[in-house]
């Protein structure tokens, strides 16, 4: 292409482009982490659930959740939304969900209705 | 212990702040609307309500619902700050993580296909070209705005009142689109998606679908502008659909794709998400669940006190003009109405200036306090149709669509 050529495509290309330039952001980093704990679903949680969210998703929930819910989230984010985390791992992660963020942490119950194993954080 | 070291010495000190503006002793649990400290923290007035406050990129410092993606809510204070919801302010709700982060817009397109004459590929530029620009002043408000004030308490994203906002959007007329590529006879659907995605796996898109009626009305449009500049990335940017009247979750952002379609659309997020009780109050017996749904459809009556926050202090016998806002879904706001003393009297409000039927509306109404103590103040607006704000929530599994009379408690001091 010659230099005239190559300053009209350019002009052109100016023109076309009606002064917009791509937006482009950096989303910040992120914070949110997972409450360490000796429960065997800790590490699936964080294996199989930050790949594709923040943890801010479990911990703002309503701390009154029950087994039920965090099982049927679970299993909804296996299937319809295709995470690819194994059947085994369901139980532990549902496990350690509720005994951290819902229904059944440990200082939800003063009366100690659910045991405190040691294992809980 | 859910709660990192950090959150405990916030609460700790939130509660402090509480408690030296008197309104712990009258409204029992913590509930404050919103309430921000230096350590850029807010607590919603709800348990578990303890949020970050973040600058995103084109955003100010909002109530971080989420991180990734990115679901930010609007802090309450911003409704009080003039009836259109600044673009920096303006809340932000993805569903995948798998959002754009990078948009040029010389070579970003629009794809129309399915039912039309002339499948039609659309630049930024052309789309802008293609019809004379219109502005329409509507408010978007997330199906899910206030479902942390539910009780009992649903599952979901906890959030405050302040997953709406009120903005001038500019654009064309789907309509006009439409009509480029020419509607087939047959058309029942018009379906749309965008650039946002499943980050992974075989989950399904985001996507959205209008009845073709729908789709055609004139109201309905493909928005590249919001309050006199270009939509922020976080907001759709370059181009959403903006659904008038209609819950935030049917204006696609980041719009790619319009598919006319000759039989209804079959996706997950209006077949199986966004659904309330298909009976007349779209509600259930609290706690309880029902098979017979149908799509979130359309707002419901709300307003809002906006000049006063929970637990404020007001002197006695001295004048004040309360101040709110309320909206419809779009047959415009027909009066509003305040009561200082928990819903047994009510006086009228003043209405301020009209941008459409489908905005923010303000209203306005002197008071004088003739008594001291703590106040319950009421809002309650009727809309156009003659809908009311019920005084009682009523309740839904997926807590959507609240409308209920709100109550800000204040004390005259």
């Amino acid at each position: 292409m010659t230099p005239s050529k190559c300053l009209a495509v350019f002009c052109l290309a100016l023109a076309t482009l009606d002064n917009a330039p791509a937006q482009d952001i950096r989303l910040p980093q992120e914070t949110a982490r997972y409450t360490p704990s000796e429960l065997p679903g800790y590490p699936l949680v964080e294996r199989n659930c930050l790949i594709c969210h923040s943890a801010h998703y479990v911990q703002y929930q309503p701390p009154s959740s029950p087994r039920e819910y965090w099982d049927k989230i679970v299993k909804k984010m296996k299937h319809p939304f295709g995470a690819f985390f194994p059947d085994e791992d369901i139980a532990p992660m549902v496990d350690y969900l509720v005994k951290t963020y819902g229904a059944e942490r440990a200082r939800q119950d003063p009366q100690g209705v659910w045991p405190k194993t040691g294992q809980n954080p | 212990m859910t709660q990192t070291p950090l959150t405990t010495g916030n609460r700790r000190r939130f509660l402090q702040i509480l408690g030296t503006l008197g309104a712990g002793a009258a409204v029992g649990y913590p509930a404050l609307r919103a309430f921000a400290d230096t350590n850029q923290r807010i607590a919603l007035p709800f348990e578990n309500g303890e949020r970050d406050l973040l600058a995103f990129p084109q955003k100010r410092p909002l109530i971080v619902q989420t991180m990734r993606p990115p679901q930010l809510e609007t802090p309450f204070s911003v409704f009080n700050e003039g009836l259109l919801t600044p673009n920096d302010a303006f809340f932000v709700r993805y569903h995948w993580s798998g959002i754009p982060t990078s948009i040029d817009p010389a070579t970003y397109q629009i794809r129309i296909d399915g039912k039309v004459n002339t499948p039609l590929t659309f630049t930024l530029q052309e789309l802008k070209r293609l019809a004379d620009p219109i502005d329409l002043v509507a408010v978007n408000q997330c199906s899910g705005n206030s479902r942390g004030y539910f009780v009992p308490r649903v599952n979901g994203g906890q959030l405050g009142h302040g997953a709406m906002g009120n903005a001038r959007w500019t654009g064309v007329p789907l309509k006009k689109v439409l009509e480029k590529a020419g509607v087939q006879a047959g058309a029942v659907q018009v379906s749309f998606d965008g650039l946002d995605q499943p980050p992974l796996g075989d989950g399904p898109d985001f996507g959205k679908a209008l009845d073709i009626d729908h789709a055609l009305n004139g109201e309905v449009m493909l928005a590249w502008g919001m309050n006199g500049e270009d939509l922020p990335l976080l907001n759709g940017y370059p181009v959403r659909l903006i659904v008038p009247g209609y819950f935030g979750t049917c204006w696609v952002k980041h719009v790619t794709g319009i598919h006319v379609l000759d039989k209804p659309y079959d996706g997950y997020w209006l077949n199986t998400g966004y659904r309330v009780p298909d009976n007349e109050c779209e509600c259930v017996p609290p706690g309880t669940q029902t098979d017979r749904l149908r799509p979130v459809g359309q707002y419901k009556v709300r307003s809002f006190l906006t000049s006063l926050s929970e637990g404020a202090t007001l002197p006695f016998e001295r004048e004040i003009v309360l101040r709110g806002i309320a909206f419809d879904q779009g047959y415009g706001i027909r009066n509003v109405a305040l009561s200082v003393d928990g819903g047994q009297t009510w006086m009228e409000t003043k209405l301020g200036q009209n941008l459409g039927k489908y905005s923010f509306r303000e209203w306005t109404v002197a008071f004088r306090p003739a008594r001291k103590g703590s106040l319950e103040i009421k809002v309650r607006a009727e809309g156009g149709s003659g809908e009311i704000q019920p005084m009682q929530a009523s309740w839904n599994p997926s807590g959507y669509k609240r409308n209920a009379v709100e109550t800000t408690r204040v004390n005259v001091i």
